[in-house]
C-alpha cells in the first residue's frame, strides 16, 4: 500500500509528464492518457467531400512566392558558407593540433558540429546567422570559452589578414560570436556528458544552456533523418515568418515549428507528402484543435527519452495565446484571408482584431486562462480546481 | 448401392461444376471403380473393413460411417457401441434426410448437408474436413470430388452418382444442371424454383460491411468480428462473409439501414403452406386468407415495436441511472478491487475484451463528471418519460384503428378495381417479402395508412427535460390527400375514445404541415405531430425520369410535398440513427448535450439538429477509440474549432439522402463562423478545466472522500505536503490532478 501510495504522490509532483502518447500503452498506463485531438487528415475517410475540393492555385502559389521572398538570396548563403567552412577549418586545426591552444587556454575540443536553421536548410533572408556547437573535453568556464574566441579570431585573423579590420568577436552567455560584414557564425559552447554533473554555476556557463546545446545537436541529427523533404523546410520558414509577425505564437520554439512542420506533413494515413497549402492550414487547424492544450497528447519530442510533450515547454497562458491565435487565423484563412496571413497585405491586426470577409465578421478571441486565485505566483499554472481543494486541506490539517 | 441409396430417397444429385484441382481428379478417376466400394459400406460393414484398412504398419481403426479413426481396437469396440456411431448407422440406413430448406449442398466425403454455397465452401476449408481428407489419403481411400452435391428438396429424378458426374464432369456446368433440374421435376416445378432461389440467395451481395467492427487485441491483430447490426460476434473472417450475406443479417440492415434491400423470402412454414394451398386450389378464396395473414403480422408487428421501444428506454434510462448512481456513489471507483462496471450491469457476454457500454475503463476525469452531471439535469425525469410514452403508444394504437376503419369501409370499392392482379401474381414466385414496406407485393386492396413509425428525438431518444413535442410518421399507400388527412382526423378522436377511455385529447389538423396534432389534455401538455407521408413520393424523386407524367397523374388536394419529403427523410434519420449513434460509446449522451447547448445557446440555435448527430457521430466515431463522455464532447469542440463547419471543409455529406448534400447546407457563412469560434472558445475553456462555463452549470468541486474509508487520513497528510509540487510546469489539467485521481491510481495499482 504504502508503495502505491507513494508512487502517486510521486507523480503528482509532475513525473506525469513522461506519460505521452506512447504507441504501446498497455493496461497499466491507463491512468492518464493524452489524447490527440481531432485532426481532419486522419480521419478523412469519415468525412467524404459533399463538394470538390475548392481550387487553391492561388493560395499555393501565395505560398511559394512567400517562401521565395523568405529563402536567403546566394549572396547571403554564400557569405555565410564562406564564414562557417573558415571557423570549421580553425576548429578541425584545434582539434587535430591541441598542444598549441591547450597550452594557453587549457581546454579541449571533443567535436564540432553545425547546428540549427543553417544546417537543416531552413535560414531565412535577413538573418545571416550560423549556429556550430563546440563539445569541450574540459569543464566550459567562462574564460575557457572567452579565451576559445580569441583564439579562433585571431586564428582566422591570421589566416585572412585582409579581414582585420571587420571581423568581430563577442563573447556571451552560450558561447561567442564571430561577424563580418555579411555573416555572422554563433558558436555555441557545451560540454562532454559527464561533465555536466560537475558544473559550478559560479565559474562556468550555465547547465542548461550547455544542455539545450547538446540537445540541438541531436535536433539537426533528427531533422537530417526524418525531415529533409523540401516541403517541410519550406513549411518551416513559412512558420517561422508567421511566428515572427504574430504576437500570439511567439512562446513556440523552433524546435516546435521544426516538429509541427514534420508532423503537419507527413503524419497522414498514406505517408506521403501532403501539398504545401494543406500543410499550411493543417497547422493551424491542428494548432486550432488544441494539440498543443493541456490534455492534448501534443507532439512527443522525438530526441528526448520518456515521451515529453513539446508544448509542456510553454506556460498554460502561452498555450492558450497560441491556440486563440491559430483559431482566429483559421477563421481569417478559411474566409480567403490568405494574404493578410501571410504578409503580402494587410498587418498583423487580424488575429487581435474584428475584421470582415465578403460579409462574414470575423471577430478575435478572448483567453480563457485565468490565472487561479489566491496562490503563489510560481503556481501560476495550476488552476482553480485546485484551488478548490485548498479549504479542505487546510481545514483538515 | 449408391445408385439405391439415393434413388431409394428419391434425391436427386447434382454435379456443379467448379474449378477442381487436377490431383483430385486423377485420384478419383483411377480409383474409379472403388468410388462405389467407398460408398457401399454403409452400415454394419464398418468392421469387414477393419482389417482391410491396415495397407501400412501402422494399424488403422476405421468406421467407415462415421468417417473417423479410433486409437486402438479398444476405442474403436466402444465407438461402435456409441451413441454418435448408433444414429449415424440409423441415418445412413434410412438415407440422408430432407433438409428443412428444401435444397442444399452436400458433401459427400463427410456426409454433412450444408445449406449453401459459403456455408459449403466454409466447410471444404475447415479443419473436419481436412482429417477426414488427410485420414482417407492415409488409408488410400478414394476421395470424391470437392464439388458439391445438390440435394433437391421431395424431387424424384433419376439420380447420377457422383463418380459418374465426376466423369463427366467437364460437360455439366452449374446451369446445365439447373436447366436439368427443372426439366427432370416436372410435376413439382414451383417447389424447385424456390429450392433454386434458396440457393442462389448466397450468391447475394454481402452488404453493410461497414457495421461489422473488428475486434483486435492488444497486438492490433484483428482476433474476431463484431456485427453491430445483428448483435453478434464470430472469430472467422469467412464467416464474416457468409454473416454479409446471410438472411438474418440481411434483414437486419434491411430493418436498421436500407429498407429499400430486397431480402430473398424463405417462405416460413405457414407461408408453404399457404402457397402450397394455392397451388392446389388456385381458388380466389386465398387472397382473403393473405389479407388475413397480413393484418395479423401487422399487428404482432406493432406490438413487438412497442414493447421494444418501452424496453429500450427503459433500459437506457437504467443504464445511466445506475452508472451515474455509481459515479455519485463511487467518485474515485469504488473501494476494493474495483469492478470495471457498476453492480448490477451484466458486461455483455459477447464482447469479452470490450469496454461496455459506459466508459467504466478509467475513472471519471473532471470532465466526465461535469458532463454526466449535466446529463442527469437535462435527462427528462421518469414521470416525463411515463407520460410521452402514454400519449405516443395511445396515438399509435388509435391509429392503427383507424386503418382497420379505413381499410374496412374501402375494401368493397376497391376490390372491383384489381387491374394488376396478373402482375403480383408474378412478384408471387419470389415470395411475398416483407409485407411491411414492399406493399406492391400485397394482394388484396391496398391499405390507406400501412403503418406508423415514430421518428426525431422520440425514435432516437434524445428527448430532454421540458420537451413536450414529438413526432410521428403515418406511411400511407398512396400519395397522401387533404381528404385522407380528414377522414383520419375525424376518426381519430372515436379511436382515441376506445383506447384511452380515461384521457382526454385534442386534435387539429394542420393542412400544410402534412400533419394532424394529438395534445392532451392536462396540466402537462404533450402535442404528438402526425404527419401523413408516403414513399410514393420519393420514388418518383428518385426516378425523375418519368416524374412529369406520374405527377400529372397526382390526386388534386395531394398534401405538401415538401412536408412528405421531409418525413420521410426524418423517418430515414431515425433508422441510421439506431444503426450508427445508439451503440456508438458516448455519442447520445454527448448529442444530448449538444441539443441541450443548442438550445440555451443563441448562437448555436442555427445548428440543425440532423446535422450535429451527424455530426457528433462522425466525429466520436472517427477517434477510432473509446472515449468516455467528457473526451468525447472535448473531441467534437475540437472538430468545430478546426474549421469543421467553415468554407472549404470536406462538409457532413449526409448519408440518408441519394444526392450528395451537406446536412449543414442550412446554415449561414457567419453562423458556421460564429459557431466555429463559439466551439473554439469552449474547447479552451475545457482544455483550462471551465467545462462548468461550456455546460452551463456550477463548477463540481473534486470528490471529497469523507466515506472512502481507507486512505482518507493519509490521503490528506499527503497532499498538505505534495502541494507544493504542483507547480510542475504547463503539463495540462491532468497532471495537476485534483485529490481524486491520485486515489484512483491507488486504485489501479491494486487491481494489478
Amino acid at each position: 500500500m504504502v508503495m502505491t501510495r507513494g508512487r502517486g504522490r510521486g507523480m503528482r509532483g509532475g513525473m506525469m509528464r513522461p506519460m505521452g502518447p506512447g504507441p504501446h500503452f498497455g493496461p497499466k498506463m491507463k491512468q492518464f492518457v493524452p489524447r490527440l485531438p481531432f485532426d481532419m487528415v486522419l480521419c478523412e475517410s469519415a468525412f467524404p467531400r459533399v463538394k470538390p475540393a475548392p481550387d487553391e492555385s492561388a493560395f499555393t502559389q501565395a505560398l511559394l512566392k512567400r517562401n521565395a521572398d523568405l529563402s536567403p538570396t546566394p549572396a547571403e548563403q554564400a557569405a555565410v558558407l564562406n564564414l562557417v567552412t573558415k571557423i570549421q577549418a580553425v576548429m578541425d586545426n584545434l582539434i587535430v593540433d591541441p598542444g598549441n591552444f591547450d597550452a594557453c587556454v587549457s581546454s579541449q575540443i571533443e567535436e564540432v558540429r553545425q547546428v540549427g536553421s543553417y544546417k537543416k536548410g531552413t535560414m531565412m533572408t535577413g538573418h545571416n546567422v550560423a549556429d556550430i556547437v563546440v563539445i569541450l573535453k574540459t569543464l566550459p568556464t567562462k574564460e575557457a570559452v572567452e579565451a576559445l574566441g580569441k583564439k579562433v579570431c585571431d586564428d582566422l585573423r591570421s589566416q585572412e589578414p585582409q579581414e582585420v579590420l571587420v571581423l568581430t568577436m563577442l563573447p556571451n552567455d552560450r558561447g561567442f560570436e564571430i561577424s563580418n560584414s555579411e555573416a555572422t557564425v554563433r558558436v555555441l559552447v557545451t560540454t562532454i556528458h559527464q561533465n555536466l554533473r560537475k558544473l559550478d554555476p559560479e565559474l562556468h556557463l550555465d547547465q542548461k544552456i550547455l544542455q539545450s546545446h547538446l540537445a540541438a545537436i541531436r535536433h539537426s541529427r533528427w531533422f537530417e533523418e526524418n525531415a529533409h523533404h523540401s516541403t517541410i523546410k519550406v513549411l518551416i520558414r513559412l512558420l517561422r515568418d508567421l511566428r515572427g509577425r504574430f504576437e500570439g505564437f511567439e512562446p513556440l520554439s523552433p524546435w516546435m515549428l521544426d516538429l509541427l512542420a514534420h508532423y503537419a506533413i507527413l503524419n497522414n494515413p498514406s505517408r506521403q507528402a501532403l501539398p504545401i497549402n494543406s500543410a499550411f492550414r493543417r497547422c493551424l487547424q491542428l494548432l486550432a484543435a488544441g494539440l498543443f492544450l493541456p490534455g492534448s497528447a501534443g507532439i512527443s519530442d522525438p530526441c528526448e527519452g520518456g515521451n515529453i510533450r513539446v508544448h509542456t515547454a510553454m506556460t498554460l497562458e502561452q498555450q492558450d495565446l497560441v491556440c486563440l491565435t491559430a483559431q482566429t487565423l483559421l477563421r481569417v484563412l478559411s474566409h480567403g484571408g490568405y494574404k493578410q496571413i501571410l504578409g503580402l497585405e494587410g498587418n498583423s491586426s487580424i488575429a487581435s482584431e474584428m475584421s470582415v470577409w465578403d460579409g462574414v465578421v470575423v471577430s478575435a478571441l478572448e483567453k480563457a486562462y485565468e490565472k487561479p486565485p489566491e496562490r503563489p505566483p510560481q503556481d501560476d499554472d495550476t488552476d482553480n480546481m485546485d484551488a478548490d481543494d485548498d479549504p479542505m486541506e487546510t481545514t483538515d490539517n | 448401392y449408391t445408385f439405391e441409396f439415393h434413388t431409394a430417397t428419391a434425391l436427386p444429385v447434382y454435379m456443379q461444376q467448379t474449378s477442381q484441382p487436377a490431383a483430385t481428379v486423377a485420384a478419383v478417376k483411377t480409383t474409379g471403380n472403388t468410388w462405389q466400394t467407398f460408398k457401399k459400406p454403409g452400415t454394419m460393414q464398418g468392421k469387414t473393413q477393419k482389417p482391410k484398412a491396415p495397407p501400412k504398419p501402422q494399424q488403422l481403426h476405421y468406421c467407415d460411417v462415421c468417417k473417423i479413426s479410433c486409437a486402438g481396437p479398444q476405442t474403436y469396440r466402444e465407438h461402435l457401441e456409441g451413441q454418435k456411431h448408433k444414429k449415424k448407422e440409423a441415418a445412413a440406413k434410412a438415407g440422408p434426410t430432407p433438409s428443412r430448406h428444401g435444397a442444399s449442398l452436400r458433401c459427400e466425403l463427410c456426409d454433412v448437408t450444408c445449406t449453401g454455397a459459403d456455408a459449403y465452401a466454409a466447410h471444404i476449408r475447415g479443419a473436419k474436413h481436412q482429417k477426414v481428407v488427410k485420414l482417407h489419403q492415409k488409408l488410400g481411400k478414394p476421395i470424391p470430388s470437392t464439388d458439391p452435391v445438390v440435394v433437391g428438396g421431395t424431387t424424384k429424378t433419376s439420380t447420377t452418382t457422383a463418380g459418374a458426374t465426376v466423369g463427366a464432369k467437364t460437360t455439366t456446368s452449374g446451369a446445365a444442371a439447373t436447366t436439368g433440374t427443372l426439366t427432370a421435376a416436372d410435376g413439382k416445378k414451383d417447389d424447385l424454383k424456390d429450392d433454386l432461389l434458396d440457393l442462389k440467395e448466397k450468391d447475394v451481395e454481402p452488404v453493410g460491411q461497414e457495421y461489422i467492427e473488428e475486434i483486435k487485441n492488444e497486438e492490433g491483430k484483428v482476433i474476431s468480428f463484431n456485427c453491430k447490426l445483428c448483435e453478434c460476434r464470430f472469430n472467422d473472417p469467412n464467416a464474416k462473409e457468409m454473416h454479409m450475406k446471410g438472411r438474418r443479417h440481411r434483414l437486419q440492415y434491411k430493418k436498421k439501414v436500407n429498407p429499400e434491400l430486397v431480402v430473398e423470402v424463405k417462405p416460413s412454414l405457414r407461408q408453404r403452406k399457404v402457397q402450397e394451398e394455392k397451388l392446389r386450389r388456385q381458388q380466389p378464396g386465398l387472397h382473403q386468407l393473405r389479407e388475413e395473414m397480413w393484418r395479423r403480422r401487422e399487428e404482432e408487428r406493432l406490438l413487438e415495436e412497442e414493447e421494444r421501444w418501452y424496453w429500450e428506454e427503459r433500459r437506457r434510462y437504467e443504464e445511466e441511472c445506475e452508472y451515474l448512481d455509481w459515479c455519485r456513489r463511487y467518485p474515485r471507483g469504488p473501494p476494493g478491487p474495483p469492478p470495471m462496471m457498476p453492480p448490477g450491469m451484466p458486461r455483455p457476454p459477447f464482447m469479452p475484451g470490450m469496454p461496455p457500454m459506459m466508459p467504466m475503463r478509467r475513472p471519471d476525469s473532471s470532465d466526465d463528471r461535469h458532463v454526466l452531471a449535466k446529463h442527469a439535469e437535462i435527462y427528462p425525469k421518469e414521470e416525463e418519460l411515463g407520460a410521452i410514452q402514454k400519449i405516443v403508444s395511445n396515438t399509435e394504437k388509435a391509429l392503427k384503428m383507424v386503418s382497420d376503419y379505413l381499410a374496412e369501409v374501402d375494401a368493397p370499392k376497391e376490390q372491383q378495381v384489381k387491374p394488376k392482379a396478373k402482375k403480383e401474381k408474378e412478384d408471387d414466385s419470389k415470395g411475398e417479402d416483407d409485407k411491411k414496406d414492399g406493399e406492391k407485393k400485397e394482394d388484396g386492396p391496398p391499405r390507406m395508412l400501412k403503418g406508423v413509425m415514430r421518428v426525431g428525438i422520440l425514435a432516437k431518444g434524445l428527448l430532454l427535460r421540458g420537451d413536450t413535442n414529438v413526432q410521428l410518421v403515418v406511411l400511407c399507400g398512396d400519395k397522401p390527400t387533404r381528404t385522407l388527412l380528414d377522414r383520419v382526423a375525424d376518426n381519430l378522436p372515436k379511436q382515441l375514445a376506445v383506447v384511452a377511455m380515461e384521457d382526454k385529447y385534442d386534435i387539429q389538423r394542420v393542412v400544410e404541415e402534412a400533419a394532424l396534432v394529438v395534445q392532451n389534455i392536462g396540466e402537462q401538455r404533450i402535442s404528438v405531430n402526425v404527419t401523413l407521408t408516403s414513399p410514393i413520393m420519393r420514388e418518383q424523386l428518385l426516378h425523375d425520369g418519368d416524374s412529369q407524367v406520374i405527377a400529372a397523374k397526382d390526386p388534386p388536394d395531394v398534401l405538401d410535398k415538401q412536408k412528405c419529403l421531409d418525413a420521410l427523410a426524418a423517418l430515414r434519420h431515425a433508422k441510421w440513427f439506431q444503426a450508427r449513434a445508439n451503440g456508438l460509446q458516448s455519442c447520445v449522451m454527448v448529442i444530448r448535450i449538444l441539443r441541450d447547448l443548442c438550445q440555451r445557446v443563441p448562437t448555436w440555435g442555427p445548428l440543425n439538429s440532423w446535422a450535429m448527430e451527424l455530426m457528433c457521430e462522425k466525429v466520436i466515431a472517427s477517434a477510432g477509440q473509446h472515449l468516455s463522455p467528457g473526451d468525447a464532447l472535448r473531441r467534437v469542440f475540437e472538430a468545430l474549432a478546426s474549421g469543421l463547419l467553415l468554407p472549404g471543409s470536406p462538409g457532413l455529406l449526409d448519408p440518408c439522402e441519394k444526392d450528395p448534400i451537406d446536412a449543414a447546407s442550412p446554415l449561414s457563412a457567419q453562423e458556421r463562423e460564429d459557431i466555429t469560434a463559439s466551439a473554439q472558445h469552449a474547447l479552451r475553456l475545457i482544455a483550462f478545466r471551465q467545462i462548468h462555463k461550456v455546460l452551463g452549470m456550477d463548477p463540481i468541486p473534486p470528490p471529497k472522500f469523507q466515506r472512502g474509508g481507507r486512505f482518507t487520513r493519509k490521503r490528506r497528510r499527503d497532499n498538505s505536503t505534495g502541494e507544493g509540487n504542483d507547480s510542475e510546469g504547463g503539463d495540462g489539467k491532468k497532471d495537476k490532478k485534483e485529490d481524486g485521481e491520485d486515489s484512483k491510481m491507488d486504485m489501479d495499482k491494486e487491481t494489478k
